[in-house]
């Protein structure tokens, strides 16, 4: 498979001395989603803030489409703009009087005209369905609004791989599930998910691969019925399995479900396997 | 200057073109300034009638005047009373002569107004823009407008949650608390700076803020009709 962006050997420590990663390798497979997945503190924002090159390792190299990325200016600029992050608290990336204006930015920073720009925008909203909001000065909003227009200010730069720091934090129910849809659409169109989360469900339910963190390592990187049954390292980790992977286990135990059947992965999965029962 | 941001955004004439606006606010503020008193009652007038149309409820209008109004009346008093040889005695002519003084002011700070609470500041920023205000600092102070606005929710959050614990009850934690807050405002302060910066970079900055602002083109007819009124106002006032 082809991995569109991989880490390899990544060590960093912030000043002041915590060692946040040691060593740590990952791959990304073009147009997949891949889940990183690990406790508070485990160093997922650090990882990602490497895969763009806003922090710089003290060891290891990260590569885009097999090229090791440089740290200079202009290589800087290659890099982010095919590769965009999202972060954790959307106030550290809101910074112009509106949301228009503010989803404005990258797409001129790409150096579109005025009217692509415009354009791009006004896609970016009406997909996060935000366009009411549009005029809307960015501190007058809800943390999910302006978490919204955080994802619209990065999807509007379309970018080949988009990372999002915990993505669906603070969304509520409706709010997550239309989030994952709209990235759903995203990777339709060709990109790759990169997205972080200390929720095991949301990974079963939504990732194509999982990457595990523990003690600033990747400690397995493999297909989410693999990785996520590992009730071991997931503990290590101090995670648990996830409810549905274990409940379709136990129905594979018993004989209610086929071995060569898939799990459940989501409600209406569960609610089928039940009936068939 | 936060509650004027705050009514500017809510206002009626929040997308009014930004040109109509400013020419009736310091088009006024100029007559208030040229007009004799009862031309400066009629300035006062039309200012109030416009803000209150503009949907600025009248209340926090009021609160806005009064903060400039301590210092007018002061300023009036010492025009009610004479410091001659025998003493200190009210004026004759005083009085008339405070009157005015309020009069005046009144108007002229109700004509600013009228600006600041149908505009933001946002938007004056980026008018001045266009009139040929450096890049860097308008930039500069965009960024400063919405750092205000990210230091006051988080000076509010430090405060409510002193004050949740109990860190607010009694005048020394008060004082305590209150010094924790600002010790605190600083660090956070360059924290939110930087990784705004990061922020930024990952959607391409390269030193310059560039953004699509809305623009708002100012109609011909309107600025004539707005023209028109302050003449009026002008003439009526010189002849009153
Ligand atoms: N600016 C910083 N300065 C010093 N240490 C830091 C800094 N940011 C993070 N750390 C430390 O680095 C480690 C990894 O932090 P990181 O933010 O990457 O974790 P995370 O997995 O994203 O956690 P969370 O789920 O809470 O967001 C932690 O031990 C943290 O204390
Ligand atoms: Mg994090």
């Amino acid at each position: 498979m082809a991995m569109i962006l991989e880490a390899k050997g990544l060590s960093y420590a912030y000043p002041g001395g915590v060692t946040a990663l040691s060593g740590l390798d990952l791959g990304v497979q073009r147009g997949k989603r891949l889940a990183i997945l690990g406790p508070n503190g485990a160093g997922k924002t650090t990882l990602l803030q490497h895969l763009n090159g806003t922090l710089k390792p003290s060891a290891g190299t990260v590569h885009l489409d097999g090229t090791i990325m440089g740290h200079g200016r202009t290589e800087l600029a290659a890099w982010r703009r095919r590769v965009g992050l999202v972060l954790q608290e959307p106030d550290d990336q809101l910074f112009a009087p509106t949301v228009f204006e503010d989803v404005s930015f990258g797409p001129l920073n790409l150096g579109l005209s005025e009217a692509e720009a415009r354009q791009r925008v006004i896609e970016a909203l009406n997909s996060l369905r935000i366009a009411d909001l549009a005029e809307r000065p960015t501190h007058m909003l809800s943390f999910g609004q302006k978490k919204r227009a955080a994802i619209a200010g990065a999807v509007a730069m379309r970018p080949d791989v988009l990372l999002l720091d915990e993505p669906t934090a603070g969304l509520d129910q409706f709010g997550a599930v239309h989030l994952l849809a709209v990235l759903e659409k995203l990777q339709a169109g060709g990109a790759t998910l990169v997205f972080t989360t200390h929720d095991v469900d949301l990974a079963w339910a939504w990732a194509d691969d999982i990457a595990l963190f523990d003690a600033g390592q990747v400690a397995r990187q493999g297909r989410p019925e693999e990785v996520l049954a590992d009730a071991e390292a997931l503990s290590r980790a101090r995670l648990k399995p996830p409810f549905l992977l274990e409940l379709g286990l136990k129905a594979r135990q018993r004989g209610w479900l086929g071995a060569d059947q898939p799990l459940p992965r989501n409600r209406s999965d569960a609610m089928a396997l039940l009936d068939g029962i | 200057m936060i509650a004027c941001d705050r009514l500017a955004h809510t206002s009626r004439w929040r997308t009014r073109p930004l040109a109509e606006k400013a020419l009736l606010s310091l088009g006024l503020l100029a007559l208030a300034v040229t007009l004799p008193p009862a031309g400066g009652a009629l300035v006062l007038g039309v200012a109030l009638t416009a803000a209150l149309a503009a949907g600025t409820p009248p209340l926090a209008l009021l609160r806005l005047i009064a903060a400039p109004m301590a210092f007018i009346l002061t300023g009036a008093l010492t025009l009610l009373v004479e410091i001659g040889a025998d003493g200190i005695h009210l004026s004759a002519t005083g009085a008339t002569q405070a009157a005015a003084l309020v009069l005046r002011a009144l108007a002229a700070v109700v004509s600013l107004l009228l600006l600041a609470v149908t505009t933001p500041a946002s938007e004056l920023v980026q008018g001045l823009r266009r009139l040929g205000l450096s890049a860097e600092v308008a930039e500069v102070a965009l960024a400063t407008y919405r750092f205000l606005f990210v230091l006051q929710d988080t000076a509010a959050a430090i405060h409510a949650t002193q004050t949740a614990r109990l860190g607010t009850t009694g005048w020394r934690r008060r004082i305590r608390s209150t010094g924790m807050l600002v010790a605190t405002l600083l660090p956070r302060a360059l924290d939110r700076a930087h990784r705004l910066e990061v922020g930024l970079a990952a959607r391409g900055f390269d030193g310059s803020l560039r953004t699509i602002s809305p623009t708002r083109p100012a109609q011909g007819r309107r600025l004539a009709l707005v023209a028109v009124l302050l003449v009026s106002v002008g003439v009526t006032g010189a002849w009153l």
